[in-house]
């Protein structure tokens, strides 16, 4: 917790020397977005030092569903693991997941859009009519489809594939990007000079459409996430006894009469993260707006 | 205007001619026969009798065509785990699918455009600030984890809706009088409630920003110079441009709603596609998830189109820009 | 089907005179009213009898289709003295292994045809036909021929005389309309139309299945055997036996057949609506081992071929913990794969015990030793880990498995779960494709058909999963089986035949149910047969004075 302010405090230091970090913390939810962010990312990183019990350990299996109390601090669920530190395990899986599956994502979608905008004429209509037939498939039809023809997907192949299922949106957003940028002056004196395809995009054209990619990005780690833990709860997604916060959601939920605590707990970490990334994200456009420059 | 639509309309088809193909090779890549997969071996009697049917032993590009020629006549093929063919089990799940998502579409878009509205109206204050946050904390949330808190709070413990199902099985087998569509209407509130909370919520984003948006503009400047009252110059110079956005989240709603209704289906135990799907996918059972994914992608491409032509009707200059995209976007999932 | 409903529009008037709360009664009064709403955790596969192995199918079916003769109250499985008539109105034995049935001139089909002694070869055929692939073939294996003398008369021959061939005769087969069947190709049988609306014999008749919803059966006033009371049943299909007893304590439904967990009896309990009835649990739970290569059963397993590592698993579980955390006290550890209603329940056969020490012992012996400090125990550069197949279904088994999961990693042997739905369960569980499983099974009321179905060569591509054979057992099993009339004879060799197999540890053998019921109590003469609770549904009714109006309403 201290740590966690600690480097939220330590960034806005750094960042506020610059005029888009001051437009960024001038965003009323920016600083308690990276506050969350940067806790849960701390408690996920020293895991074994704030996590009282091990992960998988069953604490006392003929007495399950503790209240949350002292020695419990979230409780215990009916498999007697403690949930505070299955949560803390599980912002590991969790982030993971998200951060993983959206650099896959990130990557494919920049890839194949700075390729159709930058070729243009008939690669562009081909990538382009694949992200048409991609958007058209709903997402989690897609992966359960994936799941349900390849039996027990290892938890590796599973972020893989929430990744290439992700990238769609990002590649119409560099896409049109890059079909602007490619006109301006700087791009044509590079080719004039007679660099490359892949020199022209990578020095030239992608630092320059970095923002909306970035901002994306953000936003994108919360759909993941969210995506991550309805396959889990369908039983789907990550294999039990691995504690994602999806998992825990489904093995707490049965008996949410008994013991509320065990799913609510996880369900709140997913959405507080999910809206400190939202919260960013959205805070990141504006800083990192161009047309905002001027004012 | 005809031309174009009519452009539109072969692009949509020709994406769902996509998705059918795609999903076609990868399951016949993956399980080859229509005997079940090898989890799932059928009989071999039963096999022989489908193949011939299904034509297995023919090269898979005929039988990619007599798949087609099937689909033409709206034969799906039978499902394995229900013992029934697949058009049929589709055809009961459908209708429920549809209302569900027309209910949380319903709330989505009353709910989101008056909190909207009236964000923008009170922008920078507390009232759209408080919106604001819980608008953006309800977006964050896992919808089936949303869905399972309302069930919890308001059928196990206040018990003021039902705790799943579509209607009471022993005063309304079927909708057939006053009391039953009542009746249909309470089973329905809490997953309509909790898909349309989650939609309103971004709506309630995108219409605030939209209309601010507008604010800056010219003929609303001119509008206030003019002396209008503030309030007047939002809700009627505003509004009526900002509302175009609108559309556009039409179209986004579609996936959203049919990718929300599979858990949410699960969570209250709606008999729609989305649960068909997941128990199906449970089951291994192939052909209805090839089934449920093909219509599924027909009916989010055909919400595109719709909204592609709301919005070529509302604002003409936007027909080229739509007319060389193709299809709206996903993102909310 | 045959629905007499009158859409007249008096049925929203009186609705409307429903949610105005009035007082005044609607529709049906008197004794042969009531609607029950049964929560059952599943949905049936297919409404024909032969070809499904659902509990909850065979709770639907049973109201459709008769048998030709019942158990009686006393649940005794020997002779012929305590079954009751059903389908058949008399029997008499013309030689020790000839028995001849006399069927009630009574009987009819709910299309209006005589049940005939045709129907019952036909039933028989369709049983024991490989197409079909009836999973109580196994236990029709001593019945030689079934024959008909006339249209009323039919004759079974048995291969030998044993003290339960009666039992045999009649418990296992559902009588089915050979009129109806007879031109749907046995190949065709797991998706005929008709299994999916049913025409019977028995106290109820078929009315609608919604699937994922309910199915809703109705009283046939005209029932040979007497009119049911209530008139209408409907069972709400949920994911798990555990979200049906939330519908219960919701007030969404009347009855459940178990109630799972102490917890929710407590709640029970406390519910002024809702009385319950304790009874005799048919079920037991097991890991079983696939003793054969998953897909290949002619070489044994990779793993589970090693009887001394199917010991120290064994011992390396904790089965009365894991039993606490889960039932409570409303389940017993069984001293083998027995269940409660079995005579032959007895704490004193011996078992393995539970020594993690010795196990850990046992496994470092046989040359499983954790070499890489993983934890997980490993030999020749392999480690010791399997997958435990279980079905979705079961909220029961989904936290054994993860609790044997924790448990089995402690003792340093890797287990990932295979959580499918429940009929693919079935059937990989049938095809052996698994390394171990996860399984319930609902026993017959005797073990002389329960147990060899199991845990002989009988059940092999049935529902002996394990593939465990071993001749010892097998022929401690015949000699049960011939001496049943002599119970110490009996016991004795039944003894003898699960101590050899619980030494074999060819599966865990993890709990045996003691069930407890929950009923709405404005329902009485609720009776409960433990072999399968709902057989004498048609006894219970609702008195008139405690009908209420969602029972009086007319479809």
């Amino acid at each position: 917790m201290v740590l966690a302010l600690a480097v939220v405090a330590a960034l806005r230091r750094r960042v506020r020397r610059t005029a888009p970090g001051r437009r960024f913390f001038r965003h009323p939810t920016a600083g308690p977005g990276l506050f969350v962010l940067a806790f849960f990312v701390t408690i996920a990183i020293a895991a074994p030092v704030v996590a009282p019990y091990p992960p998988y350990y069953q604490i006392d299996i003929s007495h399950p569903n503790h209240p949350p109390s002292l020695q419990f601090l979230l409780g215990t669920d009916p498999f007697s693991r403690d949930v505070w530190s299955r949560l803390v395990y599980g912002a590991r899986v969790s982030l993971g997941i998200g951060a993983v599956a959206m650099l896959v994502a990130a990557t494919v979608g920049t890839a194949v859009g700075a390729v159709a905008g930058y070729f243009r004429r008939w690669v562009d209509s081909v990538l382009m009519r694949l992200v048409d037939v991609g958007l058209a498939m709903p997402r989690i039809f897609v992966l359960l489809m994936a799941v349900a023809l390849w039996d027990h997907i290892a938890l590796w192949v599973l972020v893989l594939l929430i990744g290439l299922t992700g990238w769609f949106g990002t590649s119409r957003l560099v896409r049109a990007e890059v079909l602007s940028l490619r006109e301006r002056e700087f791009v044509a004196a590079a080719r004039a000079l007679g660099a490359g395809a892949g020199r022209v995009i990578f020095r030239h054209v992608l630092p320059n459409a970095a923002a909306p990619i970035i901002v994306s990005g953000a936003l994108g780690i919360g759909h993941m996430m969210l995506l991550e833990a309805g396959l889990s709860f369908l039983g789907l997604g990550v294999p039990s006894p691995i504690p994602s916060w999806g998992n825990m959601i489904a093995d707490g939920w049965q008996r949410m009469t008994v013991a509320w605590w065990s799913s609510t707990f996880p369900g709140l970490a997913i959405s507080l993260v999910v809206m400190a990334l939202n919260a960013v994200g959205d805070a990141l456009r504006d800083a990192l707006d161009p047309r905002k420059e001027a004012a | 205007m005809a031309a174009w639509l009519v452009r539109r309309l072969v692009a949509s088809i020709a994406i769902v001619f996509a998705v059918v193909t795609i999903t076609f090779f990868v399951v016949h890549l993956a399980h080859g026969t229509p005997c079940g997969s090898q989890d799932r071996p059928l009989p071999p009697e039963v096999c022989q009798q489908l193949c011939r049917r299904f034509g297995c032993d023919k090269p898979l590009l005929v039988q990619y065509g007599m798949y087609l020629a099937r689909l033409g006549h709206g034969d799906l093929g039978e499902s394995i785990g229900l013992h029934r063919p697949i058009a049929d089990a589709l055809a009961e799940a459908i209708p429920n699918t549809f209302i569900l998502a027309l209910a949380a579409l319903l709330i989505d878009f009353a709910l989101g455009l008056a909190l909207g509205i009236y964000q923008a109206v009170r922008a920078g204050r507390f009232g759209d600030v408080a919106v604001g946050n819980v608008a953006l904390l309800i977006n964050s949330m896992p919808v089936f984890w949303l869905g399972l808190v309302l069930l919890l709070v308001f059928a196990q413990w206040l018990h003021w809706f039902p705790a799943g199902g579509i209607t009471d099985p022993v005063l309304c087998p079927r909708i057939e009088s006053p009391y039953c569509v009542l009746d249909f209407l309470w089973h329905l509130t809490l997953p309509a409630l909790t898909l349309g909370l989650v939609g309103a919520a971004s709506t309630a984003r995108y219409q605030r920003a939209a209309m601010l948006e507008v604010v800056r503009q010219d003929y609303v400047r001119t509008a206030r110079a003019k002396g209008l009252r503030e309030r007047r110059v939002l809700l009627v110079h505003a509004l009526r441009n900002a509302l175009l956005p609108i559309i556009t989240l039409f179209g986004l709603a579609f996936p959203f709603l049919f990718t929300g209704a599979v858990l949410i289906e699960t969570v209250f135990a709606w008999p729609g596609m989305g649960r068909l799907a997941v128990s199906a996918i449970l089951q291994r059972d192939y052909p209805v998830v090839t089934g449920a994914a093909l219509l599924t992608s027909a009916m989010v491409v055909l919400g595109n189109l719709i909204a592609d032509a709301l919005y070529a009707v509302a604002d003409p200059r936007i027909r080229v820009r739509a007319g060389e995209g193709g299809g709206g976007g996903g993102g909310r999932d | 089907m045959p629905n007499a409903r009158r859409s007249t529009g008096l049925i929203p008037l009186a609705v409307l005179f429903l949610v105005a709360g009035c007082e005044r009664p609607v529709g049906c009064t008197g004794e042969y009213c009531g609607t029950m709403v049964i929560a059952g955790g599943g949905e049936p596969d297919i409404l024909l009898p032969p070809v499904s192995e659902f509990v909850i199918t065979r709770d639907v079916t049973d109201q459709l289709f008769l048998k030709l003769a019942d158990l009686g109250p006393s649940g005794n499985t020997i002779g012929d003295e305590d079954f009751q008539p059903q389908l058949a109105a008399r029997w008499e034995w013309d030689a020790p292994t000839t028995l001849v049935f006399h069927l009630d001139t009574r009987a009819r089909w709910q299309d209006g045809q005589a049940v005939t002694a045709a129907d019952v070869a036909f039933t028989y055929d369709a049983y024991t036909d490989t197409l079909v692939n009836s999973s109580f073939r196994s236990s029709l294996r001593q019945v030689a021929a079934v024959t008909t003398r006339d249209s009323l008369t039919v004759v079974f021959r048995f291969r030998q005389r044993y003290p339960e061939m009666f039992y045999d005769a009649v418990y296992h087969m559902r009588i089915l309309p050979a009129h109806l069947l007879r031109e749907v190709p046995r190949e065709q049988w797991r998706s005929t139309a008709f299994g999916r609306a049913p025409v019977g014999d028995g106290p109820y008749r078929f009315v609608a299945w919604k699937a994922g919803e309910s199915i809703e059966l109705a009283a046939d006033s005209a029932f040979f055997l007497g009119r049911p009371h209530l008139r209408r049943v409907i069972w709400r299909f949920t994911p798990d036996q555990q979200v049906a007893v939330t519908q219960l304590l919701a007030g969404d439904a009347d009855a459940v057949e178990v109630l799972v967990t102490p917890d929710n009896v407590q709640r029970a309990r406390a519910d002024t609506q809702l009385a319950t009835y304790p009874y005799k649990g048919s079920a037991y739970g097991y890991v079983g081992f696939n003793l054969a290569a998953p897909g290949d059963s002619t070489r044994p397993h990779p793993l589970f071929g090693d009887r001394d590592l199917r010991r120290a698993l064994f011992m390396a579980t904790d089965r009365e913990r894991l039993l606490r955390n889960v039932f409570g006290d409303l389940a017993k550890v069984p001293p083998g794969p027995l269940s409660q209603l079995w005579w032959i329940w007895d704490p004193e056969i011996r078992e393995l015990p539970y020594d993690s020490g010795q196990a850990a012992r046992l496994l470092t012996r046989t040359g499983w030793i954790d070499t890489d400090g993983d934890g997980i125990r490993d030999k020749d550069g392999k480690p010791l880990a399997f997958r435990l197949l279980l079905p979705t279904t079961s909220a029961i088994r989904r936290q054994y498995a993860r609790l044997l999961q924790e448990q089995f990693r402690i003792a340093g042997v890797d287990v990932q779960l295979d959580e499918v739905d429940f009929g693919l369960y079935n059937e990989r569980a049938r095809a052996g494709r698994f390394d171990a499983l996860l399984n319930t099974w609902n026993t017959d009321p005797t073990p002389s058909s329960g147990f060899p179905q199991t845990w002989t060569p009988a059940g092999f591509g049935r529902s002996n999963y394990t593939r465990y054979d071993n001749p010892e057992v097998d022929r401690l099993v015949d000699q049960a089986v011939a001496s049943a009339a002599n119970r110490d004879q009996a016991r004795r060799a039944w003894r003898a035949a699960v101590e050899t197999l619980n030494r074999d540890a060819p599966g865990i053998f993890l709990f045996a149910t003691s069930n407890v019921a929950a009923v709405h109590k404005r329902i009485v003469d609720v009776t409960i047969r433990p072999d399968s609770w709902l057989a004498l549904l048609r006894t219970w009714r609702i008195p008139a004075d405690r009908l209420t109006d969602r029972d009086r309403v007319e479809r």
